[in-house]
């Protein structure tokens, strides 16, 4: 699995930065195509969820998906061995 | 299925500003019902007016927005006529403890059988930032322009000398807490009572030295502790800071109720 932020949905609040425990998201630095300043991804592999979603079988710690105001949040499936520089998807 | 499934996904983004937290609450609020396992025909939304009074309208299940301050009589006439539904109110502080404070404490001691989440924001979110009921003294709003020199009423208190079955409150830094909460307030038979600060950038913290929607944020995890704490430090003679504010559980009692599930 891998933690993706829907750059439709994001309102560049920050507070996905304030809570994930492992510092995944990072403030970000450019707008977007809608003039949102989205945070980055810092090596988003780390998250339990990326993890070990699939082998416990329900999401773990969850808190960046809980607080996003937005639902903007998610973990979507990837291909075998794809490689992880591209975690934001447009 | 999944919290998000709950949502009207062609209604989102939602219309809320950047970082307001209504949009955590609802998060919250659907995870909790999604974990309850109660079903989209079995379940109603109702809300009165304001920002986190629109909350009812993402919900993919049956809704009634109603008019400012009178959620929980429409609610109250939905859970009697059909007990077996399970009805949850969205209000906010304004629609709640100002316009709506008589059917508050009313639908308190008849203790119906509602889940009522208020987002409160201590503010007016939609018309601009007026001054509610529960903006804390010294705050800045278009209506207290020196610092509100009122006393805020405390809503969770208020619940519970009027007579709800469970009451709590956290806020929506507090999520797995919260969302522990609704549900805790869902399987309770009676008015469940949850109050959520929440923040909202744009009219209150914008005006209170709170720019960015983070600093409010870290501001309610900083200055709130657990009720029973501060119970504790008054009674060994320390003092409690005033702009603390008190979360946890404040009651989960069994009062008779009204509109039980037969
Ligand atoms: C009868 C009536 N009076 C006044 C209004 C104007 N009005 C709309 S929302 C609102 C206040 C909302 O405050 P609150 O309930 O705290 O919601 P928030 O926007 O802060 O979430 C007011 C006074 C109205 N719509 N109807
Ligand atoms: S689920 Fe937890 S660890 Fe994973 S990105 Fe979100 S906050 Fe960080
Ligand atoms: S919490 Fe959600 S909306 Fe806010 S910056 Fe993070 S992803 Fe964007
Ligand atoms: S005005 Fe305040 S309560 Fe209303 S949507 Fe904006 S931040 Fe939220
Ligand atoms: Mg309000």
């Amino acid at each position: 699995m891998k933690l993706v932020i829907d750059q439709d949905r994001c309102k560049g609040c920050n507070l996905c930065t304030l809570v994930c425990p492992y510092r995944i998201f990072l403030p970000g630095k450019t707008l977007n195509r809608k003039g949102v300043v989205v945070p980055d991804l810092d090596r988003p592999e780390r998250c339990t969820n990326c993890r070990l979603q699939k082998l416990y079988g329900r999401t773990l710690c969850g808190l960046c998906v809980m607080i996003c105001p937005d639902q903007a949040i998610s973990w979507e499936e990837e291909e075998p061995h794809e490689p992880h520089k591209v975690a934001i998807e447009y | 299925m999944s919290y998000q499934d709950w949502f009207r996904q062609d209604r989102l983004p939602h219309i809320y500003c950047s970082g307001c937290g209504n949009g955590t609450v609802i998060n919250c609020t659907l995870m909790a019902v999604d974990e309850i396992g109660w079903k989209e025909n079995e379940t109603v939304f109702v809300s009165g007016i304001g920002c986190s009074s629109r909350a009812s309208g993402y919900i993919v299940t049956d809704s009634l927005h109603t008019t400012h301050g009178r959620a929980l009589p429409f609610a109250t006439g939905v859970k009697l006529s059909n007990p077996d539904l399970n009805v949850v109110v969205f209000t906010g502080d304004g629609d709640l403890a100002a316009i709506g404070g008589n059917h508050f404490i009313h639908a308190c001691r008849r203790n119906i059988d509602l889940t009522v989440i208020c987002m409160n924001n201590q503010i007016y979110g939609m018309t601009g930032g007026q001054g509610s009921p529960t903006t804390p003294a010294g705050a800045l709003s278009t209506t207290t322009p020196y610092g509100s020199s009122e006393p805020a009423f405390d809503l969770s208190e208020l619940a519970v000398a009027a007579g709800a079955n469970y009451v709590a409150r956290w806020t929506s830094y507090h999520v797995k807490e919260l969302t522990r909460a609704i549900g805790a307030g869902m399987r309770t038979p009676g008015l469940s009572f949850i109050e959520t600060m929440t923040q909202c950038p744009t009219n209150y913290g914008r005006r209170n030295k709170l720019r960015q929607v983070t600093d409010q944020v870290e501001f309610m995890k900083n200055h709130t502790a657990l009720r029973q704490k501060l119970d504790r430090m008054r009674e060994s003679g320390q003092k409690v800071p005033a702009d603390v504010i008190a979360i946890g559980e404040f009651v989960r009692r069994d009062r008779p109720a009204m509109g039980v599930r037969r």
